[in-house]
């Protein structure tokens, strides 16, 4: 038994430790691309921008500091990490098919950046299943929240505009996400790494 | 009274006041700084107010912790993933000037403090080149054991006699061994760390340490 609950135990900080390092990644992408597209942007763009509480992920509740993301319990935090995730798949789908056609000196670069958030979204996605499957379900069940703007508006400052502000919104969400991440990867691994 | 003043050649509202940076050493706490503009020749007053998306405006919670010219925010004024808009407003009697607004979320703004109780030691094993064992500690206020923030360290290591640093990556361990350090002469070594997602902290103070003579050695004991 006692064999049998550290191979579980090593399993689980492997899996935490890889999908740690793919969220990590993930926010480094974003904070890239961000930087990217700043080399260029209109100077009235980040006024006109919506506020971050337009984002379509700002109605989920997540903790706002350390002390509330301890007392969550690892099911939850999970839960949380992975309705987040889900709930960019469609944005993200949007964020590459407009990128290649972005009135952006440097669309070939964004464009292939944001294939690139694309694929390991993709990867974390799956090891967030996986994990699932190992720290189990949280009683409460979290979906993934409905995307609603289905294309990035008209002329082509707005489609910039709108371009950036749904990634500054993924920006932060995969910083929550890879937040949460590290802190289960910590607490399976108990003194190892931490 | 007021009229007094406006007549009185050399007085006039204070300048723009100018938030020149804010900071989180550990994801829990921050503070904000400013530069203060022209006083206008007259005793002035600064005020920092913020507010949190879709919040009240309030006011800096603590002007004395952080010193002159800051604001303090401490765990519990301290929200992460929520944009703070922040200004200053400086007053004087002859009128009041606000400066441009900053947004901040704090998760964009996280400079751990230097890494703490920087050691190094010689190790020697019999036959073999001695080497150095540096070792050092997260700034005590930064909670990495539960995971809230991740550090990555870089140390630096330079003859005491020489201009250049010679750098190294560590990754998350908190020890760097030094191989072949050069036989007799003193080693200078620093170290500063640094979040997963954020800015690098401040170099370590100093720590010195004396390599033994053993190059010398072995080439009395050949002599032999």
């Amino acid at each position: 038994l006692c064999l049998v609950s550290r191979y579980h135990a090593a399993g689980l900080g492997d899996l935490l430790d890889r999908a740690s390092q793919l969220s990590d990644k993930l926010h480094s992408l974003s904070t890239s691309l961000t930087n990217e597209l700043d080399t260029h942007f209109p100077p009235m763009g980040k006024i006109l921008m919506p506020r971050p509480s337009m984002c379509h992920t700002a109605s989920l509740q997540t903790p706002h500091d350390k002390d509330q993301a301890l007392r969550v319990p690892e099911s939850e935090l999970l839960s949380l990490a992975r309705a987040l995730l889900l709930s960019w798949n469609d944005p993200l789908l949007l964020l590459s098919a407009e990128a290649p056609s972005l009135s952006h000196p440097h669309n070939g670069a964004i464009y292939s950046k944001t294939r690139e958030l694309q694929d390991q979204s993709n990867n974390l996605s799956s090891g967030l299943d996986r994990l699932v499957h190992k720290i189990g379900t949280s009683s409460k069940s979290l979906s993934p929240l409905p995307f609603k703007g289905g294309d990035l508006g008209g002329d082509k400052n707005s489609r910039l505009i709108n371009f950036y502000f749904l990634l500054s919104c993924f920006r932060r969400d995969s910083h929550k996400i890879d937040n949460f991440l590290k802190l289960l990867r910590c607490r399976a691994a108990k003194q190892d790494i931490c | 009274f007021t009229d007094v003043l406006e007549s009185t050649p050399g007085l006039s509202p204070p300048g723009k006041p100018t938030l020149t940076g804010c900071r989180s050493p550990e994801k829990e706490t921050f503070t904000c700084w400013w530069e203060p503009g022209p006083d206008g020749g007259l005793p002035t007053n600064y005020s920092l107010y913020y507010s949190k998306e879709n919040s009240d405006v309030l006011e800096c919670p603590d002007y004395h912790t952080a010193g002159k010219n800051s604001c303090f925010f401490n765990k519990n004024n301290t929200s992460l993933w929520v944009n703070y808009n922040i200004t200053v407003a400086a007053t004087n009697a002859l009128g009041r000037n606000v400066s441009d607004p900053v947004d901040v979320d704090v998760v964009y703004i996280v400079q751990p403090h230097r890494p703490e109780n920087v050691t190094v030691a010689v190790h020697a094993v019999d036959g073999d080149d001695p080497f150095l064992l540096v070792r050092w500690e997260p700034p005590r206020k930064a909670d990495t054991r539960s995971g809230w923030i991740t550090l990555v360290y870089e140390l630096r290591v330079k003859l005491e006699k020489e201009e250049t640093w010679e750098e190294h990556f560590a990754g998350q361990q908190k020890q760097f061994n030094i191989f072949s350090p050069p036989s007799g002469e003193v080693y200078m070594v620093q170290v500063r760390c640094k979040p997963d997602h954020g800015f690098w902290s401040e170099w370590s103070s100093t720590s010195y340490v004396k390599v033994p003579d053993y190059i010398h050695r072995e080439r009395s004991m050949w002599i032999l």
